[in-house]
């Protein structure tokens, strides 16, 4: 145990502590090192920057959409996956590929074909008979892209985690419910949904701590454009740090995040709970 | 099985609506694949046959991405930085993540469940609150662009990330096993070395595979941490997905990409028995 707590203290707790301490000093770009205390001004400065709060409503824009839609297409494809027949096992195993794509290369590639001009996706699309899409260079089109490619990435890791819960669940029940009478509806709500919930609330929690994190994926994809619509609250931090070298209004907005995540992991740990005790 | 109850199953009408699931199951699987079948098949055109309409699905391969612009560049050099930095990290949290968690899973210490929470609470630690003063600090100690500062760095996300999924995996062992053993007159250390560790070897290894990818695919901190000794692939491709000078080569990209994912995708698939079980089990378990 004591390996683990002594690295993490180390890797873990120091950074934090140090990030607080630079968000409330000014920093010496000649030495690198916070030289003055001064209060909360950096986080003055945080939050009266507009850029700031586009971040963070982007980010829940994103998070707003992509974590349902992961949920549900995760949960939906293993429902089809989990149908008896040979290639079962097959199937469930090449879900294991997207989810082993680095984020940048996946990025990068969905960048390749999304391209307005000359992608696939485009072409496919006008087989369709609809127009050309601007998904890069369009603010809304920008964020369906980066939910896009997050959702290819992310839904086979549910998926994978709903074809076992949907596999355990008891059979008996289910067939107890048949000889009951209870339709396809009355079984999914009254069994299926309750029996599931601590999976789907597990699931949720994970891909919460995951998606929050969104960095990579924005960065190679779109870049954080057109101009601001894309640029995930991970990312204006970063750029802000290394490009503008602004490290103590940084460590502010990484404390702010910091909480915030905290306050609102602690919260869903608790609705999950509560949840989990309702059904 | 006797012949009757072969006859018997197939004698059992199947409805359409099985067809169709089964049908719906391969399609899903067949686009979420697209992507990354594309992203091979492109990794091997010439430049031109890239960007065509209607696209090209059949045309000579070629390897002048691989060749020409990969073997005489950095690439090899910052794959080998890859495999030194996630293994290294990834053994590295696994020794100390996994007898933290066994220490979480056994010990009845007042708080246990605390640390728990306390433990999935550090896995939301936005990582650019760590790049900051990680950069600092080793820029500090002259400790930037090094293997070591970088493996250190992903321990810090991957140790908790351990730490949870052996927790769990070790709970759901009975405590039988360690008291029929501290019985025979082994220590607790030797309990865990000699019972515990060879029992858990496909959670402890579906979890030292999670552990590489993650480090193997990680960005921010190889961004923040390294600039041209200990760069790490991730670093490459966002380097070439972002070039706004040149504009992107694709066909650079999509081969590094191949190089990268190809590795990981066989051996996932060789232990994807375990990895799936180990994910499953990771998620819902604890």
């Amino acid at each position: 145990m004591s390996p683990a707590i002594l690295l993490l203290l180390v890797i873990l707790a120091y950074p934090i502590f140090y990030t607080v301490q630079i968000s409330f000093a000014e920093m010496d770009l000649s030495t690198f090192t916070a030289t003055q205390w001064v209060g909360w001004d950096n986080y003055l400065t945080v939050i009266e920057d507009d850029r700031f709060w586009k971040s963070i409503r982007v980010t829940g824009v994103y998070l707003v959409f992509a974590l349902p839609l992961q949920l549900l297409l995760g949960f939906g494809i293993a429902f089809l996956v989990n149908a008896e027949w040979r290639g079962r096992g097959i199937v469930r195993a090449l879900f294991l590929i997207p989810m082993v794509v680095a984020p940048v290369v996946a990025g990068g590639v969905w960048r390749m074909m999304l391209d307005p001009l000359w992608g696939l996706a485009n072409y496919v699309l006008g087989m369709f008979g609809v127009g050309a899409i601007d998904w890069l260079g369009d603010a809304t089109y920008a964020m369906a892209t980066i939910v896009i490619i997050d959702t290819w990435r992310w839904t086979p890791f549910v998926t994978l985690i709903a074809t076992a819960a949907l596999l355990a669940l008891p059979r008996e029940v289910f067939e107890a419910a048949k000889i009951d009478g209870a339709n396809w509806w009355t079984t999914f709500r009254y069994i299926t949904l309750p029996l599931l919930v601590p999976v789907i609330a597990a699931t949720f929690i994970v891909r919460w701590l995951g998606a929050v994190k969104m960095f990579d994926i924005a960065l190679a994809s779109t870049g954080g454009g057109p101009g601001r619509a894309t640029n995930v609250i991970n990312l204006f931090i970063y750029e802000e740090a290394f490009r503008s070298l602004k490290f103590a209004e940084s460590a502010a907005m990484a404390v702010i995040i910091l909480v915030a995540t905290m306050v609102l992991t602690s919260l869903f740990l608790r609705g999950t709970r509560r949840l989990e005790n309702r059904f | 099985m006797s012949a009757s109850l072969r006859g018997a199953r197939r004698r059992r009408p199947i409805p359409v609506g099985h067809y169709l699931r089964i049908g719906g199951g391969v399609l899903a699987c067949g686009l979420f694949l697209f992507p990354v079948c594309w992203m091979v098949l492109t990794s091997f055109k010439l430049p031109v046959e890239i960007f065509t309409t209607p696209p090209t699905f059949i045309f000579k391969p070629t390897l002048v991405n691989y060749i020409s612009n990969i073997a005489h560049s950095d690439v090899p050099y910052r794959m080998m930085n890859t495999v030194i930095v996630a293994t290294g990290a990834g053994a590295l949290s696994l020794v100390a993540g996994s007898m933290a968690g066994y220490a979480l899973a056994r010990i009845r210490l007042r708080g246990a469940a605390t640390m728990g929470a306390l433990i999935l609470l550090s896995r939301g630690v936005p990582p650019i609150a760590l790049a900051v003063p990680m950069f600092l600090v080793s820029r500090k100690l002259g400790l930037l662009d090094n293997h070591i500062t970088l493996i250190l760095a992903y321990c810090s996300f991957l140790i908790p990330y351990v730490m949870w999924l052996m927790r769990g995996f070790f709970m759901s062992l009975p405590v039988e096993l360690e008291e029929a053993a501290k019985l025979d007159g082994c220590s607790r250390f030797g309990a865990f070395w000699r019972i515990i560790v060879p029992i858990s070897l496909p959670g402890l290894l579906s979890t030292l595979i999670f552990s590489v990818i993650l480090a193997w695919e990680e960005l921010l901190f190889a961004l923040v941490l390294t600039n041209r000794f200990a760069t790490t692939i991730p670093v490459a491709v966002a380097g070439i997905a972002g070039d706004t000078v040149n504009g992107a080569n694709w066909g650079v990209l999509t081969a590094v990409g191949t190089l990268t994912v190809i590795p990981v995708v066989i051996f996932a698939l060789l232990v994807q028995k375990w990895l799936i079980k180990g994910l499953a089990d990771g998620a819902t378990k604890g």
